[in-house]
Parts: C-alpha cells; sequence; structure tokens
C-alpha cells in the first residue's frame, strides 16, 4: 500500500487541477436536481467532511460526508461540492477509466480499529484491490481507485465508505455512481441501459435513514444493536410534506425523465409517483442493481430495499403541472410505515 | 434352431438389462424415500466471537443425545421423493412441524408425544421449515431449518431440465431478540410479542465471525464456478442481502421460477421466505453481507451478524 499511498498525493493535486481545467463530457439530456455532478474518469479527488445539519425538529446531527476535493464549494472546510448526505454524484462512461482518488487527510474518523474510510462501488463488479472493504485487504489510509465496466453496467450503482458500515453509512458517506453508455468519441449517451431508449432529463433520488443515536456512537457499542430511524431523507434533506419537498425540479411538459432511486437507508421502502390530488401515476422500470431487466415492468409503486437501485422512466403531461414522486419507508419486521416516513419530492412540469 | 437362437439371443439382452439396471435400480431405491427423526428440545446456542453470546433456544435436532441444533437439520430429497418425518417433542411445551408450501398439518403435538409427517415433494426448490405456532415465538426460538429439494437423478441442475450450477450452499438466515423474547421464552414467561428488538443475526445459526469461516457458509470454488445458494430467511426481519464481486441470477422468487434471466447485486429475502440465486465465483476473496445497519452486528459489534465470503480460488 505504500507506494500506492505516494502516488496519492500526487495523484490528489494532480486530479484537483483536471477537475478545473477538464469540463463535464456534455451530454444532450440535462441533469435534473442540485447534486454536485463530476465524470469519475476525468481524476477526481474525494475529501471527507464533517457536517452539522439541523433537522426538522430542530436537533443538529452531525454528519460525515464524501466531497469533491479542489477548494471552494460549501462544507465545513472547503470542498468543491457534493458536501452534503449524499456527496458527490460521479458518472462513469462505459470502457473509461474510472480514476478516482479517496484523500482522508482531514477526515473525520473512528479510532482502531475503525480509523480511516475507503471507498467501495456498490454495484460495480470490480477487483478485490478496487473494491474497498478493509477486511480483503484495503487500506482505510485514503486509496486510489481505477478500473473500467462493461456495457451491462449502464445505469444506477452506488459508492460508499465500507468502514464499519454500521456507523460510516449511517454517517452520510455515499453517492449516486451512474454509468453512462458513450459514442465513438467517447461522449456519455442518454440512454436508460445499453441499446435502450434515450431520456431528455435525469435525476437521481437517493433515499436514506437517519438515527441519530448512532451519529454519536462509536466503535463496538450496544447502540448498534437497535435501529430507531428518526429522519428520513431524498439527497440529504427531509420533504415532510408536498409544500416542503425534499427537492424541487422543473421539466418541460411531453418531455421524458429518467427517475434513477438509490437505496442506502437500513430500512425498506415504496416509491410513487403522485398528482397534487394524490392519484398515482405509472412508471417504467427498466433496471434493476444497474441491469437491465429481461422486460420493462410498468407500476405505480416501486419496493426499494437496502441496497438496491432501480432505474424508471416517465414521459411527463403535455399540460404543465406539479407530480410528487415520493418514498415511503418501511419497517424490516412487518412493513409498517414510519411517523414522518414519507419524504417527498416535485417535480414541475 | 432359430427361435432357440432367437430365444437365447432375447435372455442375454433380458440379462444385459438387469444388469444394467441394478445399479440404477439401487440409486432409485434409495432416493425415492427419505426418512427423518427429529427431536424438539430446550437448550442453549452459542454465537461466539465478540459480541456473542449463549441464548436459550428451542430446536429441532437429529440426534437424541445433544441439545436442540439451530437451524434444525437439513433436510434433503429429490423431486417427487417420498419424505417421512416423525418428530418426538421433548419439550414442555406444544410444538409443530411444518414445511411451508408442502405440508397442511399445523396441529401441535403435545409435550411428550410424536407424529409421523409423510408427503411428496412437489418440486425441485427450497423450503422453509419452521414451527409456526405461538406467534411466531417458536420459530425465534429456533425451532426452524430448512428442506432442499433437488433434481431427480443427482444431475447438478436446479430442477430437471433447469439452469446448471457447480456447487451449493444453503444459507438459513435469522434473528434473534435476546433480553425481549429468549431470555423470557426461554425461562417460561410470557413474550410481549408487540415489540421485536431482534440484537443476534445469524447465518446457519453463526455469526459473521464463524460465518465468513465456516466452509458449508462461505461459497468457495475455482473462479468462473457457478454457486447455486439456496437462501432461507428464517427470522422476522426482512434481510437484503448484499453480494460484492459480481451479480448475481435470481432464478426461484419464493417459489416462482424465473425463466427470464434477471440479476441483481442485493436481493431482499423477506421474513418466513425463500429465494435461489446463481452466482458465478469471481477470482478472490469478498463479502456478502446484509445491507441494514444492526443486522451486521452480534449485539452491536460490528460484522459479527449476516456476513459470509465469496472466494474464487
Amino acid at each position: 500500500m505504500n507506494p500506492k499511498m505516494l502516488s496519492m498525493n500526487i495523484g490528489t493535486a494532480l486530479a484537483g487541477l483536471a477537475l478545473a481545467l477538464v469540463p463535464l463530457t456534455p451530454a444532450s439530456a440535462a441533469r435534473l436536481g442540485n447534486a454536485t455532478v463530476l465524470n469519475a474518469a476525468s481524476g477526481v479527488t474525494i475529501q471527507v467532511n464533517p457536517v452539522d445539519k439541523v433537522m426538522s425538529d430542530g436537533q443538529t446531527v452531525r454528519f460525515w460526508v464524501f466531497c469533491a476535493g479542489g477548494g471552494g464549494g460549501g462544507g465545513m472546510m472547503g470542498g468543491g461540492g457534493g458536501c452534503y448526505p449524499s456527496g458527490p454524484t460521479l458518472e462513469l462512461g462505459v470502457g473509461q477509466q474510472l480514476n478516482v482518488s479517496l484523500n482522508i487527510m482531514m477526515a473525520p474518523q473512528e479510532n482502531a480499529p475503525y480509523n480511516g474510510h475507503t471507498i467501495h462501488w456498490h454495484g460495480l463488479d470490480v477487483a478485490q484491490s478496487e473494491d474497498g472493504v478493509p477486511e480483503t485487504g484495503a487500506s482505510v489510509l485514503g486509496d486510489n481507485y481505477s478500473f473500467s465496466v462493461d456495457s451491462r453496467y449502464v445505469g444506477s450503482h452506488m459508492y460508499h465508505c465500507h468502514v464499519h458500515t454500521v456507523k460510516h453509512l449511517e454517517m452520510g458517506m455515499y453517492a449516486p455512481l451512474v454509468v453512462k453508455s458513450v459514442n465513438n468519441a467517447g461522449a456519455f449517451v442518454d440512454v436508460i441501459n445499453s441499446g435502450g431508449p434515450a431520456y431528455d432529463y435525469e435525476w437521481n433520488l437517493m433515499y436514506s435513514s437517519v438515527d441519530p443515536a448512532y451519529h454519536t456512537a462509536v466503535g463496538d457499542s450496544t447502540t448498534f444493536a437497535d435501529y430507531n430511524p428518526k429522519y428520513f431523507l431524498i439527497n440529504g434533506n427531509e420533504g415532510r410534506s408536498m409544500t416542503a419537498p425534499a427537492e424541487t425540479v422543473t421539466a418541460a411538459p411531453g418531455k421524458k425523465v429518467a427517475i434513477r432511486l438509490f437505496g442506502i437507508m437500513s430500512v425498506n421502502s415504496s416509491f410513487e409517483i403522485k398528482n397534487a390530488s394524490g392519484s398515482s401515476q405509472s412508471f417504467t422500470v427498466y433496471n434493476k442493481d444497474g441491469y437491465k431487466l429481461p422486460s420493462t415492468q410498468t407500476l405505480t409503486k416501486l419496493d426499494l430495499t437496502p441496497g438496491q437501485t432501480a432505474d424508471v422512466m416517465l414521459t411527463l403531461p403535455s399540460t404543465t403541472g406539479s407530480w410528487y414522486p415520493q418514498v415511503t419507508f418501511k419497517n424490516l419486521r412487518n412493513g409498517g410505515s414510519y411517523s414522518g416516513g414519507t419524504v417527498y419530492t416535485r417535480l414541475n412540469f | 434352431m432359430t427361435n432357440a437362437l432367437a430365444l437365447a439371443r432375447t435372455s442375454a439382452r433380458r440379462l444385459f438389462v438387469a444388469l444394467l439396471c441394478l445399479p440404477l435400480f439401487l440409486i432409485s431405491a434409495v432416493s425415492q424415500a427419505a426418512s427423518y427423526t427429529l427431536y424438539i428440545k430446550a437448550g442453549t446456542h452459542t454465537i461466539n466471537g465478540a459480541g456473542g453470546t449463549t441464548l436459550k433456544v428451542w430446536g429441532f435436532t437429529d440426534n437424541p443425545s445433544t441439545g436442540p441444533m439451530v437451524p434444525g437439520p437439513l433436510l434433503e430429497s429429490q423431486e417427487g421423493e417420498t419424505v417421512t418425518v416423525t418428530v418426538y417433542n421433548q419439550h414442555t411445551l406444544a410444538h409443530n412441524f411444518v414445511v411451508r408450501g408442502v405440508t397442511t398439518d399445523t396441529a401441535s403435538i403435545p409435550a411428550g408425544s410424536s407424529k409421523t409427517y409423510s408427503f411428496t415433494t412437489p418440486k425441485a426448490g427450497t423450503y422453509l421449515v419452521s414451527d409456526t405456532l405461538n406467534s411466531n415465538i417458536n420459530r425465534e426460538m429456533g425451532l426452524h431449518g430448512a428442506l432442499v429439494v433437488r433434481a431427480a437423478g443427482g444431475v447438478n441442475k436446479v430442477w430437471t431440465n433447469g439452469p446448471s450450477f457447480d456447487l451449493e450452499r444453503v444459507w438459513i438466515v435469522s434473528d434473534m431478540d435476546k433480553p425481549r423474547w429468549n431470555d423470557i421464552a426461554g425461562n417460561g414467561g410470557s413474550v410481549s410479542t408487540g415489540t421485536y428488538k431482534p440484537n443476534y443475526f445469524m447465518m446457519n445459526g453463526l455469526g459473521g465471525h464463524d460465518a465468513m469461516h465456516d466452509p458449508n457458509t462461505v461459497l468457495q470454488g475455482s473462479p468462473g464456478k457457478v454457486g447455486l445458494v439456496r437462501i432461507v430467511n428464517a427470522g422476522q426481519f426482512d434481510q437484503s442481502l448484499h453480494f460484492h464481486a459480481n451479480h448475481f441470477r435470481v432464478i426461484d422468487d419464493d417459489g416462482l421460477r424465473l425463466s427470464n434471466p434477471e440479476y441483481g447485486d442485493t436481493i431482499n429475502v423477506q421474513a418466513g421466505t425463500t429465494a435461489m440465486v446463481l452466482f458465478p465465483l469471481r477470482s478472490g476473496i469478498y463479502p456478502m453481507h446484509v445491507h441494514s445497519a444492526q443486522l451486521e452486528t452480534a449485539n452491536g459489534v460490528y460484522l459479527n451478524g449476516v456476513a459470509t465470503l465469496l472466494v474464487g480460488q
């Protein structure tokens, strides 16, 4: 690991430079939402920052979040963006070499044996050396990750820390990772899966759940024996009502929207899209866990469980209006819902 | 002469056919019936490693001179076989024995008595075995296991003319709430079933520290070999099992055979249900673990919950 560590420091500096100079590969579809989006092949440095977030009930919860390194942007300690739970979205073209450095020099962390951090490429079937699992040999002191994937993976995946995941996932160390088709020039082609239909907009919704007790406990604490989520998030925000959605986006009427769902929460969930009067709208599921389904499924409700992703598409009405994509979080014992366990977003058209 | 010759030839052929059939006959004679004797007992079950403990349990065993096994002994058969299971209830409470989706007799076996169940296996697959009485308490206390029904003829197909596999594991995942269920029920008390906060999570009765080294749990083989994993969730919490290294193919969702290949890296196996996946091994060592907070722990100690390894070497 030592040679890697040496190159990491140089790589970190170079990656910051590359980030500033190389714009994202142009794509025809518009990205909805507030997330910072980075091309994972362009040389990205990820750092870990502490962020204190005031929740809807006034309680402050500390998160540890991935940020794009390289200065500027939000976060308590600086960073290039994505400094909230969830972190910056990474996009990777098929066949292109992912080039990501994790720099933990200023990162908040636990004491040994759960010190440090890694990145696990959840859903990308990478070699053991790139898998980010400390128990199978990954460095927890920062690392350079490099691999490529083929067209089977076009769709939604995630990246997250794999150190003491019972705590580190809860702390907010996760973000979307989207694999994209590319054309002969290497530019992203906005299709839902390899050979699949194109879309006009894409929107990432990452679900997470928060038990504040897990945010203060460390090590092998009995706190981690029981999970009592109190807050539910989409893209790092509570959205407890249609009038206070977690995220509001606007697209043109009649257009096709791809919605990517990323389940990093520790409880079960159902996704629905309703109009202002509460009627369910149908959508079509194309991929699960970043792999094309043998046949698409048109549904009005889609269950997503911890660790799963799904890619759905819908066509907006030709007249203006608003829909409310929403997630109801459900407990693992009997699927019962939680108090305040529905998170709303808003899609204007 | 012609007739005599023909007769001799026929006899020889008959003898030849009979000789050919002899080993087949022996195999089929063995495989047409499986017979098990199980004993229901109270005892203890230990989860080793940091965070581990000894739990009061009730369980099935096939050894009259030992304590209960959690999970119970694996029941194995082939498609279309007759399976006979005699259950001796050596515990102080009433229990039953139900193979989910296969047997229908849910009547209790009174304490101190026995019952014999005989059934024909309907189709190749993986089935939850449990005691269904007492508001899930009996199943939670350890009275659970699995019946595996394989394709006829000993072929490495998941079912007759079904997909092939090279190696096989059975993963029975479960959960136990020591303070609120096992300690109470194990001491003869009354469990308040409205609250269930399990603090132990197991694969084949093992915490992750053991399950990551147990040859019957770790999926290990040459890279490229296809592992058939039979997953039984005998617990009360839904479990989402995440496989590193490769996408699996789901071939059976709680008894429903999927003819179109559907792939994933995380499979949700609801409480009390089963699934079967095919997983091609990849060179190296990778984890498989549940992706929900406390389910990865033994009373809060990381990775001593539902976790094992996928080893290609």
